[in-house]
């Protein structure tokens, strides 16, 4: 991001008595992003969208918003829209008077708040549902009239608050890629709150990983998955098989693992010979097929799971334990537990972690 | 064998209950010998004092509910939406009035707010109205508090105010346009619970020497024979039409907004 931020989160820490559930969060989000914060419950990512909204006021730091300082006015002030969890329709107000609220608060005249609404049941699909309550619609339905909703009064940035985790999950994922085209349609700079991996990765330009508190890394679903920074961010996206092993020869890349040794490993600058380090593997990057280049470890299978298109077999090397997913061959036999195989793997798609 | 015990314990009930009305209905048409007549009804309608007593009642009825809602909705939502701690303590001071006797309470005012106090409210007839109407707020508390806390408890009153207050709403929207419309079945039977008790109470109208129907119900029932129980059936006519009015609101009031199934 070159340009300067749209929305601007310095420093910004808070603590509810003693407990700190955010600790000096930096983020900065350009115009018209989509940027998701992913984490585990209770990893403080609720409580900076809330600080954002100013439902919650940060004990240190600042927000603004196209350079205007908000951190202290108060969320109706804010002209930012918001979808919950929970829809948080109006049961008392019809599909067309909740979209139509915002703008209703706003003093907008009713031929212009109509025009609007009429523009936004478009949007979100649902023309035909105007004059229904909110009872009257499934979850899938609400939650769209809540995004239709937010969006009514034109604001400046959309928060989303794990917005389709209420949801089964076909519609789901139906939902996310509206969302996300609706979002790129408007070109609103939207912050997305999940803690499935899924979710964020697919949708966002960069997702915001963050850990008891902290931001662990930012980057693009791409940078997250494939290069991530702390063994926690590896370990928390996607699934990850980290072996213990001990570093051999630190200039050759060269470390140990039981008693297999495997050389040409992308090793960190600070590495030394002697080292404890973890070495760590997605399912995908191990392959029962050698291609030139590989490293080869040997390990017994402890189970086959059919999942369909994919398989994952879960395997162990000493003590140490590994998963490898291959797709589903009909033309040949799967291994079967107890069999020991070979697993191949190019030396950079392996991960060293080091703290 | 099971049903069969089942309803003869229902016959059992409503007849526990519905035959000492069958008994009064019936003594209040025996005012004429011989025959059964309206009489007793016609008389008491045609006595201006019921008239009186029952309009005053009324309009104070009606003032104590706008009192009760303007007080009990904002505090039970702020109850609920800033202090959920407070909750247990709140609840207390709203169940004090049923512990504490009427006549305490109607004693106490008089001797806080009489002619010589800093707040003199029974030195005129508009203040004394004023007391007896905050009276039986006191006395309509515990039914109020716990009717409209049990319609905040159906619907999320922490995220539909969040959901309010980033679309621009202030606190008098959140809670004219959006709190209120959504618990006004629970107000409503809040209220009509306190149209019943500023309908029947005795003690406080009494000591504050005002027309009020429940002095004029005891001053009729201490002189007369047929009247009193005509006056019964009507008070119990009252209170069934305002029981059928609750049901009748409960169907066109604003459901919880549970999703149908996808």
């Amino acid at each position: 991001m070159t340009e300067a931020p749209y929305l601007s989160i310095k420093g910004i820490s808070k603590s509810f008595g003693a407990l700190q559930v955010v600790r000096d969060a930096d983020i900065a989000v350009g115009r018209g992003e989509f940027v998701s914060f992913l984490g585990p419950s209770g990893c403080g990512k609720t409580t900076i969208l809330r600080m954002v909204a100013g439902f919650e006021t940060p004990s240190t730091g600042s927000i603004s918003i196209d350079g205007r300082d908000i951190t202290y006015l108060k969320p109706s002030q804010r002209n930012i829209g918001m979808v919950f969890q929970s829809y948080a329709l109006f049961p008392n107000l019809t599909v067309a008077d909740n979209i139509g609220f915002g703008l209703r608060v706003a003093g907008v005249n009713r031929a212009e708040i109509a025009s609007r609404v009429e523009e936004m049941l478009a949007l979100i699909k649902l023309p035909q549902l105007a004059e229904r309550f909110p009872w009257q619609l499934s979850g899938g339905q609400q939650q769209r009239v809540a995004l239709a909703r937010a969006l009514a009064p034109r604001p400046t940035v959309l928060l989303l608050d794990e917005p389709l985790s209420a949801l089964d999950a076909k519609i789901r994922v139906s939902l996310r890629e509206e969302i996300r085209a609706i979002q790129q349609d408007l070109g609103i700079t939207t912050i997305f709150v999940t803690h499935d991996q899924e979710e964020a990765l697919s949708m966002s330009d960069r997702v915001m990983v963050m850990n008891q508190g902290r931001i662990e890394q930012i980057g693009t679903p791409a940078e997250i998955y494939n290069h991530p920074s702390t063994s926690f961010v590896a370990g928390f996206v996607g699934t990850l098989s980290q072996l213990d092993a001990t570093v051999t020869d630190a200039a050759q890349g060269a470390a140990s693992v039981g008693s297999e040794t495997i050389a040409g490993l992308p090793l960190p600058a600070s590495v030394r010979t002697g080292d404890r380090i973890r070495l760590a593997l997605r399912p995908e990057s191990l392959r029962r097929d050698r291609r030139e280049g590989d490293r080869t470890l040997s390990a017994r299978i402890d189970s086959v799971n059919f999942l369909g298109a994919v398989i994952r077999i879960k395997l162990h090397i000493g003590d140490e334990q590994l998963s490898l997913d291959t797709f589903n061959d009909p033309t040949r036999t799967p291994p079967a537990p107890g069999d020991t195989i070979e697993v191949h793997f190019a030396p950079e798609t392996v991960l060293a972690l080091t703290d | 064998m099971k049903r069969f015990w089942a309803w003869a314990a229902i016959a059992f009930g409503m007849l526990y209950f519905i035959l000492p009305l069958v008994g009064m209905t019936e003594f209040s048409l025996r005012m004429r010998r011989g025959v059964y007549s309206f009489d007793a009804y016609a008389k008491v309608l045609a006595d201006p004092r019921f008239q009186e007593t029952f309009s005053y009642s009324v309009m104070m009825a009606v003032f104590t509910i706008i009192f009760g809602v303007l007080l009990v909705v904002p505090t039970a939502y702020w109850v609920r939406l800033k202090l959920p701690r407070a909750r247990p303590y709140v609840e207390f001071v709203t169940l004090l009035p049923l512990v504490i006797p009427a006549i305490v309470v109607v004693f106490g005012y008089i001797r806080l707010y009489n002619t010589s106090s800093w707040l003199p409210l029974t030195g005129s007839t508009l203040g004394t109205n004023i007391l007896l109407m905050l009276g039986y707020a006191t006395l309509s508390l515990p039914y109020m508090y716990r009717a409209v806390d049990t319609g905040l408890r159906t619907i999320d009153v922490t995220t539909l105010t969040e959901a309010a207050q980033s679309l621009g709403a202030g606190w008098a929207t959140i809670l004219g346009r959006l709190i209120l419309p959504n618990v006004l079945v629970a107000v409503l039977s809040g209220a009509f619970v306190t149209l019943a008790i500023v309908m029947g109470e005795f003690t406080m109208a009494a000591l504050l020497n005002r027309p009020a129907f429940g002095p004029y119900m005891q001053l009729l029932g201490a002189n007369r024979a047929y009247e009193p129980a005509a006056l019964a059936v009507i008070a119990f006519g009252i209170t069934w039409a305002c029981m059928g009015l609750i049901q009748l609101v409960a169907r066109l009031a604003p459901k919880p907004a549970t999703p149908v199934k996808d």
